[in-house]
């Protein structure tokens, strides 16, 4: 007896964790580039790497990126970007915030979003609110968004291309598909 | 008894619930080629490590006479330098070319390297694998001598093999061969001399943090030599200023050209005759 009531207590409690689970959605393949000017020339890097959360039962947003891996095409220049960031140290680009914009599940239109929070990077953080879109699909949902970043209020002293500094601002943008979160992410 | 289970496992199922509210951070599993060497040079001889596409190293290599000339040659400095000025050009990842000329015998030179394998950081390659060749020409005129263009030539040719160990640790090994057409001595009686050498060379590089390492290089002439001439080893510091690489070495070799460290390097490093000089790195990207 006392057997069966632990067995069907387990059973809604899985029932409860897989209602839970559906409202999170997760990827750890997402796309961030940043674009990057000098005058007469501009470049950009892109990771495939961008990991991330949002829970839709709290409005939790929590992304971040391996910052050894954005890639922009040129190994020099890569390594100049790890050292100017600093990644050995600080090895993580990061955001943790909330959805603080509505966004209805039941709908596949693609919704304008907005997240308030905390953006880390180089050891510094900052309050900064981004917005983009949101789209319910078949597979989860699919994130798009942007923001300028400003390398001073991160203390990143921009480098150098041929003799000219890089601009201190660098757009970001993220595009991003993320599906149920299962236990074993 | 269940009580307690019970308990115990709402709480290990509300954590791992709880602990799904920030994520753990996880390095990206990255699988990219390892910059085995800080650059394209040890000290003289080059590294497995190539330039990368759409990237231009220039080069400025000097050496003076040998410190044991003591302090009325302001221990060598005061000789004229034996300099090299080049310029390399990564026309791909695994292949560039370069051009140099050396102050002594005027000495022009074309060369390229080809990296045939690259360390990854996964493990999956466990070692870089270049080849190098140089063909040089002596420019210099020769007002008693009337030299034919070929032979005038010099050649090298290495297979470098090299590894990074872990975060600070790197060596090379490299059976190299050099090449002279023809090889001139004041003494016409001297029956020694040997056009052809072969070697292996030797070269570790240790990285004390992001700005600054030790190397050290070091050649073993193999099987015939010419007489009076010595190994070529040499020992610098290098600074890494992020766009420089700066090297302060001390050698034996008065030459930045293999061909001519192995063959005519004629100063006993162990005798105490070895001789200060620097380089200077400059890599420009350009690739956009």
């Amino acid at each position: 007896m006392k057997r069966s009531f632990l067995s069907l207590i387990l059973i809604l409690l899985s029932g409860l964790r897989t209602t839970v689970v559906a409202q999170k959605y997760f990827t750890d393949s997402g796309e961030t580039i940043f674009y990057s000017k000098v005058p007469l020339h501009n470049f950009s890097g892109t990771s495939n790497n961008l990991t991330g959360l949002i829970n839709l039962e709290d409005n939790t947003v929590d992304f971040y990126v391996d910052l050894k891996s954005l890639d922009t095409g040129n190994g020099k220049r890569d390594k100049d970007m790890r050292k100017t960031l600093k990644v050995d140290k600080f090895q993580y680009g990061e955001f943790f915030g909330k959805l603080v914009s509505p966004f209805d599940t039941t709908s596949t239109d693609v919704q304008p979003a907005k997240v308030a929070g905390i953006f880390k990077i180089h050891g510094k953080e900052k309050e900064i609110e981004v917005e983009g879109t949101l789209q319910k699909t078949p597979e989860g949902i699919q994130l798009i968004a942007g923001w300028m970043l400003n390398l001073s209020d991160y203390e990143i002293k921009p480098p150098k291309l041929l003799m000219i500094k890089v601009q201190d601002v660098q757009e970001i943008t993220i595009d991003a598909l993320l599906t149920p979160y299962t236990e074993d992410q | 008894m269940i009580r307690i289970s019970f308990v115990g496992l709402l709480c290990i199922l509300c954590m791992s619930a709880d602990a799904f509210a920030q994520l753990q951070r996880k390095p990206a599993v990255l699988d990219e080629p390892v910059e085995v060497f800080l650059a394209q040079s040890l000290i003289t001889t080059g590294t497995a490590q190539n330039l990368g596409r759409g990237n231009i190293n220039s080069t400025i290599m000097h050496n003076f006479d040998l410190v044991s000339t003591g302090y009325q040659e302001f221990w060598g400095l005061d000789a004229g330098a034996n300099v090299r000025l080049g310029i390399d050009v990564g026309l791909t990842d695994n292949l560039s070319v370069g051009i140099g000329r050396t102050s002594s015998e005027d000495n022009v030179d074309l060369r390229f390297k080809y990296t045939v394998l690259n360390q990854m950081a996964s493990g999956k390659i466990p070692v870089q694998l270049a080849i190098k060749g140089d063909v040089g020409i002596n420019t210099q005129e020769q007002p008693n001598f009337d030299f034919s263009t070929a032979e005038r030539l010099n050649y090298f040719g290495g297979l470098l093999v090299a590894r990074r160990f872990n975060e600070r640790f790197s060596a090379q090994i490299a059976p190299m061969i050099s090449h002279f057409n023809m090889v001139v001595v004041d003494d016409a009686t001297r029956s020694d001399l040997v056009n052809t050498h072969l070697a292996n060379g030797f070269g570790a590089e240790y990285r004390l943090n992001d700005r600054h390492s030790f190397s050290f290089e070091y050649i073993a002439v193999l099987g015939d030599r010419s007489d009076d001439t010595f190994n070529p080893m040499a020992l610098s510091w290098q600074i890494d200023t992020g766009g420089h690489v700066f090297q302060i070495f001390v050698m034996n070799g008065n030459w930045f050209t293999e061909q001519h460290l192995i063959a005519r390097t004629t100063d006993d490093f162990f005798a105490g005759d070895f001789r200060i000089g620097f380089n200077v790195n400059r890599v420009f990207g350009l690739k956009k």
